[in-house]
């Protein structure tokens, strides 16, 4: 594939997340962020995130599944979801995080454990995503492309 | 009654599940209908939590199920008043046959004994007599018998016709003696072997007594005594003889005395058997007595009679048969007697059922053909007892007789019930059956009449009870359905009111989420627009585009942020700062930016605080800032022309406002009246206010608009209320403003409120509750008296020229006034015409000054070497043409007597500065005047003066000028940005507006640098540096400034050394790029790409989440930061001893590589400039860490800075942040460059 046709894939794709408000402007931040003294630093910054959702997620699932919750410490961790994940841009994550704890502020077990799953899906949705943008961008490098900038168009 | 229908209620409704009972369905209904209105609460309890989910599905149904409820209710009343009134009717109805049975069987049963009884002795006695006839009738025939026999014995074997006769006579005499001796004896018979018969006969009715006897003739005892012999074997055949014998024989009556048994008449012949009947042998035919029952010729009564042979003693045969009769006339006399009373009818039957005796008169024989016959009981003439005897037939056939008793209670015979009761008397040969038929209605005819009546009694008594208790029911149940109604209603309005309630507790919720939504992708939109006007390649079409752009995102952010701040007031989420703030110079700030578009309005906006005002309070800035700024954008909405005045003074303070003077004189009357009632509120105000040194701060807002009807005084603080419907149209607005103000207003602890004022438009007062620092009460007293200044105010706007001419008064300064040019021509000429010789030009107008005028200015020319400030309002100068030039080469004659100051408008075009400058007036202000500024100008003049006397007495100097001599005082509204930029949530507003007037304003400072007109430019960015650092200094004392600002200079000199050095385009972006003009240098954008903010500065990022941390880390490196990043909040403590101890801190540290420094400057230098903390961590969080570090520092001088770093966006969370004793406050995620200026703040101040 060309280059060119590549670069251009790469800025449609890019743009389609934004449209589809996958990603917000904090991760073009991120993207700026990014140059010759960290060359790596938002797949860096991103599968951190990765790691600490996952991590996250899983406590949050067997918290739920105990047989008293403690929507105390699920909050705390459903916070720290929402933190990072607004600080990668990962918008819908963010906004299922919102959501979540107005019910856990609830206390409402049933609501939790939809909720839980509603951020479920929209982090895999975020990290499918991302993870096609960095085979995308990867792809362009190995090609001996540069991977554009965002233009700042949304 | 009412309590038994209850009962009844309530029981209907505990018994109706059980669907057993024939009402169950209907009861079910009512329960449900019951359990219906319960519904509701239940519902209400439930609702709160899954509203969320299923509120509309709920809120339909709850329509739903309201719309039908009328109809249901009426429904279920009516079937409870149904059911209920069914249930009394039973009851009623088991009560009255209960006692009407309960009152009849006892009496039927007593009288029903009793009436058996009277029965059974009524039979007895009848049958008793019969007894009595048939013992006595035995007795007489056995006296008879005896009697016969000792005749025939005296008299034994009569052989001679004599001895046979004197036989007869004894037989005769002895008979007759029994006869007469036995009334009751119908007759007595002898019948002899030899067919002589001898009887007595009585007749009871002709009461004559006869002797009948057979003629002797025809007998021969021989005769007879042959066939005696045969006797007993030919017993059949003596039979027939002797009735043959009879009936050739002669009987004779012989009528004879009843008493005496004398003879009273002829012996008669009579046929045999004629009168009686003459008990022959074959009634004997066993030799024993014999019964039976005959009827006679002349009697209508049957007669019993008995037969007796005669046994001749010796030979053992019989020699007669003894016969005697007993009519049964006078048993049937006795029934008769018995049953009289009682009307009813006995009757006697023999087993056969021929009658014997009756109760009544009617016969008891037929005379058949063969003469009387006993008649039968069925075929009686008397009809009852005719069919008593048909009704004992039928109902136990013939043999009735068999059983003994029968008693028969309710026969029906004919139309009449009749007791029935038989008697079977078991007579040896003649069995006897005792019928009594009494009817009924005789024993029981009034106990029946009685039950009937007490039926007829009860059953009407209980309809009556029955309709009585269904009105009552109705009537009771009427109120109870009429508050069971109400009571639905109640519900149904409570229910409304929830939901009410609730929807607008949702939308307040809504409205808040959404504007939180629509804010995040604004302040992006703003941000990138922020870089967008940063960037170098834009055409000037371009940028005016985007500019416009900015501004209308940022009225678009204004407007969201009032609903937010609506929504959150209503919501009860706001809570206002407390921090200090200068009152005033928001104030000021406020109303350059207002200005700009008043004199689009040909408006004046004028800004009158007294000197009283403290100046620095404790409050909401932003908040405060929100409510004047409100105010004036609305009144300048409505404002065509005229004015537009902010009036403040303090009420705390003990001087009267009256005294500050600050009032026009045309609005004095009206006041006293104000103050009164200002004083009135005041006064318990002051009372709560004193102990926190809190402050009554009265504002007025004071516009010359088209006014708002009082009828609409109150309602214009509404939510969506406006004055008129068609200001929508004409001035666009929500309607939001007045509301937010209002609330605002009263969180602060004051009130708002619309005043009369004379003249048109409108007046607002409100005054707030603010607290006063302890040290900041001091106010200063600008006191210019000393040295004699004299300002000519030569300002178009009419109101601003008379406040500021009686404050400058007040601080005693000579203020001469000018409207319009021709009024200043002519008064410079005045003043200066004494002193110098002027040049004629042409511009002098010939009007008179007044003589008000003129005695002032006869002062001022008394005074001892004045210094004369002109104050020139450039709307003064006709611009339109080229005359302006003309009028100030005018002027600049008078150049050398007074300083000019300038007051440019905002649009004042650059060739016109340029000129102006090039003439060496170097005092430029920008519209509108107020105090502060003014100051400015004088302070600026009189540091001016004392330079050129300085000058003077270094007389051989030259004179350069110096920049600083060179001010051009452009005093602008940014000062205040940094001020109150803290950079939170809620003063996000203040800082949104003032971009907007700081955009303004930008523009107006691109001109004169694109101009190329550097000297200026350089003192513009100087000044604003001067400015900027003055808000740094907190200004202590005002007078200090000016001589500071030499020193502040050249510190900041390095500062801002780099682009003023560089080229013009350098130096444009930068004034261009910035928000704050003092950090705008600062900005890392790419084309800066070298410059480092934040070089040298060590921070400490204390951060849970990897990625922020690492995000932040970046971030901040790329700024030229050294990062050290810990985990948690112990660490982050940890790591700050252990640089306070000099040691080096590895642990937690990841970053720690990049710490380029070495050791020795770490020792050196305090350990970290700042801490960026985040809120939320695991082990300690930010809080406590910063508690624990604070607590570490408290000996020491040291002061690390701690930003807080959270994601909770509400001003409470900052409270909470400032509380632990953290300096500021960032969200998440992290802005760029709202990091940047609050970490430069902080380390700036501190460095």
């Amino acid at each position: 594939m060309e280059v060119g046709q590549m670069q251009s894939r790469l800025a449609d794709y890019t743009k389609s997340l934004f449209m589809e408000g996958i990603l917000d402007a904090q991760f073009l931040q991120l993207q700026q962020l990014q140059d010759e003294s960290n060359p790596d630093f938002v797949v860096e910054v991103v599968s951190l995130f990765f790691d600490d959702s996952e991590k996250l997620l899983n406590d949050i699932a067997r918290a739920l599944d105990q047989q008293c919750v403690d929507f105390k410490k699920i909050d705390a961790h459903v916070h720290q979801l929402k933190g990072s994940s607004s600080s990668v841009g990962a918008q819908r994550v963010k906004n299922a995080c919102v959501a979540f704890r107005n019910f856990c502020e609830e206390q409402n077990a049933e609501e939790s454990r939809r909720c839980l799953q509603q951020v479920k899906q929209e982090y895999y949705l975020v990290k499918n995503k991302l993870e096609t943008l960095f085979t995308l961008e990867q792809q362009i490098v190995a090609a001996g492309g540069s991977v554009p900038m965002i233009e700042l168009s949304f | 009654m009412a309590e038994k229908i209850e009962e009844i209620h309530s029981r209907s409704c505990e018994c109706s599940p059980t669907p057993s009972t024939p009402m169950g369905t209907p009861l079910r209904k009512v329960l449900d209908r019951i359990s219906g209105f319960a519904t509701p609460w239940k519902r209400g309890g439930t609702a709160p939590r899954c509203r969320r989910i299923f509120h509309r599905d709920v809120e339909r149904e709850e329509f739903q199920h309201a719309s039908t409820h009328c109809l249901s209710s009426y429904y279920s009343v009516f079937v409870a008043r149904l059911a209920i009134m069914v249930m009394l009717a039973i009851l009623i109805g088991l009560l009255t046959i209960l006692t009407w049975h309960f009152t009849k069987s006892y009496t039927t049963r007593s009288l029903n004994g009793l009436a058996y009884g009277l029965r059974n002795e009524l039979l007895q006695r009848p049958i008793v007599r019969m007894w009595n006839i048939l013992n006595s009738t035995s007795e007489i025939t056995t006296a008879q018998l005896k009697l016969s026999e000792y005749v025939f014995r005296r008299y034994n074997n009569p052989d001679t016709q004599a001895e046979q006769v004197e036989l007869y006579e004894a037989m005769r005499d002895v008979t007759w003696a029994l006869f007469a001796s036995r009334k009751a004896l119908n007759a007595i018979t002898i019948n002899y072997r030899n067919g002589f018969v001898q009887a007595f006969h009585r007749d009871h009715r002709s009461n004559n007594t006869f002797y009948i006897y057979s003629d002797l003739v025809n007998y021969s005892i021989s005769a007879s005594r042959s066939y005696d012999i045969n006797m007993l074997s030919e017993h059949q055949g003596w039979k027939d003889q002797s009735i043959h014998g009879n009936v050739s024989a002669i009987w004779y009556q012989e009528p004879l005395d009843p008493v005496t048994g004398e003879k009273m008449g002829k012996a008669k012949p009579i046929p045999p058997d004629d009168q009686i009947n003459i008990a022959g042998l074959e009634q004997v035919p066993d030799g024993v007595a014999s019964w039976h029952v005959a009827v006679s010729k002349y009697t209508d009564s049957p007669l019993l009679s008995a037969a007796l042979p005669v046994w001749d003693p010796s030979n053992k045969s019989i020699v007669a048969v003894v016969g005697v009769t007993t009519a049964l006339y006078s048993v049937g006399q006795l029934m008769k007697e018995l049953v009289e009373v009682h009307s009813g009818h006995i009757y006697l039957t023999s087993q056969e059922g021929y009658l014997l005796a009756t109760s009544t008169n009617a016969s008891l024989v037929t005379n058949s053909t063969k003469g009387p016959k006993l008649m039968m009981a069925v075929d009686s003439e008397d009809h009852i007892i005719q069919m008593g005897a048909r009704w004992l037939q039928r109902a136990y056939g013939n043999n009735f007789s068999q059983s003994n008793e029968i008693h028969a209670e309710s026969a029906r015979l004919g139309r009449e019930q009749y007791y029935i009761d038989s008697f079977f008397l078991k007579l040896k040969r003649l069995p006897l059956v005792g019928v009594i038929i009494i009817p009924r209605k005789n024993i029981m005819g009034k106990v029946d009449e009685r039950a009937f009546k007490t039926l007829v009694i009860l059953i009407s008594a209980s309809l009556c009870i029955l309709f009585i208790g269904c009105i009552c029911i109705f009537i009771l149940t009427n109120g109870v359905s009429k508050e069971m109604k109400l009571r639905a209603e109640l519900i149904s309005h409570l229910d409304a009111r929830r939901r009410a309630e609730a929807s607008s507790n949702y939308k307040s919720q809504f409205l808040a989420n959404m504007s939180h939504e629509l804010r995040t992708p604004m302040a992006a939109v703003i941000g990138l627009l922020d870089i967008l006007i940063c960037d170098d390649c834009l055409t000037n079409e371009q940028y005016g585009t985007v500019t416009q752009i900015r501004k209308c995102s940022t009225a678009l952010l204004r407007l969201l942020n009032n609903i937010l701040d609506l929504s959150k007031v209503e919501s009860g989420k706001l809570v206002l700062e407390e921090a200090e703030f200068d009152l005033g110079r928001e104030l000021e700030g406020l109303v350059d930016m207002f200005s700009v578009q008043c004199i689009n309005h040909n408006v004046e906006t004028v800004l009158d605080l007294s000197d009283d005002m403290p100046k620095l309070v404790r409050g909401d800035s932003a908040r405060v800032v929100q409510i004047f700024a409100n105010l004036i954008s609305n009144s300048l909405k409505f404002t065509t022309s005229g004015h537009v005045i902010l009036r403040g003074w303090c009420e705390n303070s003990n001087n009267s406002f009256i005294d500050t003077g600050k009032f026009a004189l045309d609005q004095k009357k009206s006041w006293p009246t104000h103050k009164a009632k200002l004083k009135r509120q005041g006064s318990h105000m002051k009372k709560a206010s004193k102990k926190e040194n809190k402050m009554i701060l009265q504002f007025e807002v004071d516009d010359t608009g088209c006014g708002i009807d009082p009828s609409k005084w109150e309602s214009v603080f509404e939510s969506f209320e406006q004055a008129d419907p068609s200001t929508t149209r004409t001035h666009g607005g929500t309607g939001l403003g007045l509301c937010i103000v209002r609330t605002l207003v009263n969180k602060m602890g004051g009130e708002i409120k619309v005043v009369k004022k004379d003249g048109p438009g409108t007046l607002m007062r409100l005054y707030l509750l603010l607290s006063a620092p302890v040290d900041g009460i001091e106010q200063y007293q600008v006191d210019f008296s000393k040295h004699s200044l004299v300002a000519l105010l030569a300002l178009r706007g009419g109101m601003g020229r008379l406040i500021m001419s009686q404050w400058l008064h007040k601080i005693g300064v000579f203020t001469i006034e000018a409207s319009e040019w021709n009024e200043l021509t002519q008064i410079l000429r005045e003043l200066f015409s004494a002193r110098i010789s002027v040049r004629n030009n042409g511009f002098d107008a010939q009007c008179s000054l007044s003589e008000h005028l003129k005695t002032k200015l006869q002062n001022i020319q008394e005074m001892r070497n004045p210094v004369f400030v002109i104050v020139v309002d450039i709307g003064l100068l006709d611009l339109s043409t080229d005359i302006w030039k003309e009028q100030l080469n005018f002027l600049d004659n008078f150049f050398g007597k007074a300083k000019f100051a300038w007051m440019l408008n905002h649009d004042t075009s650059n060739a016109i500065k340029m000129e102006l400058r090039s003439k060496g007036h170097i005092l430029m202000v920008n519209l509108p005047l107020y105090k502060s500024k003014m100051i400015h100008i004088l302070e600026a003049v009189i540091k001016e003066r004392n330079v050129e006397l300085q000058k003077k007495n270094l007389n051989g100097l030259r004179t350069t000028k110096e920049g600083d001599l060179h001010e051009c005082l452009e005093i602008d509204a940014t000062h205040f940005d940094i001020a109150s930029s803290d950079d939170s949530d809620t003063s996000e507003m203040a800082s949104s507006n003032s971009v907007g007037g700081g955009d303004k304003r930008r523009e107006r400072t691109r001109k004169p640098c694109s101009s190329g007109y550097q000297k200026i430019n350089n003192c513009l960015v100087e000044l604003t540096c001067t400015h900027s650092k003055e808000n740094y200094l907190t200004e202590r004392d005002p007078c200090h400034v000016r001589p500071n600002s030499h020193d502040v200079e050249d510190e900041e000199a390095s500062l801002s050394a780099e682009p003023q050095g560089d080229n013009a385009e350098c130096r444009e972006r930068h004034l261009g790029s910035s928000r704050l003009t003092l950090q705008g240098n600062l900005y890392s954008n790419k084309a800066v790409n070298e410059q480092k903010s934040l070089e040298g500065l060590r921070i400490l990022l204390a951060e849970d989440t990897p990625v922020l941390q690492r995000v932040a880390t970046i971030m901040l490196e790329k700024m030229g930061a050294t990062v050290i990043a810990v985990g948690d909040g112990l660490q982050a403590v940890d790591a700050l001893n252990c640089m306070l101890s000099a040691e080096d801190c590895g642990r937690g540290s990841l970053f720690e590589d990049r710490n380029t420094r070495s050791q020795a400057e770490i020792r050196d230098s305090p350990p970290y400039d700042l801490i960026l903390m985040d809120c939320q961590m695991p082990k300690m969080d930010g809080y406590e860490a910063t508690k624990v570090i604070r607590k570490s520092e408290a000996g020491t001088e040291l002061h690390i800075p701690i930003v807080a770093l959270t994601a909770h966006a509400m001003s409470s969370d900052e409270a909470k942040c400032l509380e632990v004793g953290m300096d500021a406050y960032l969200t998440k995620p992290i802005d760029y460059k709202l990091m940047v200026s609050t970490i430069l703040s902080l380390t700036k101040t501190t460095a």
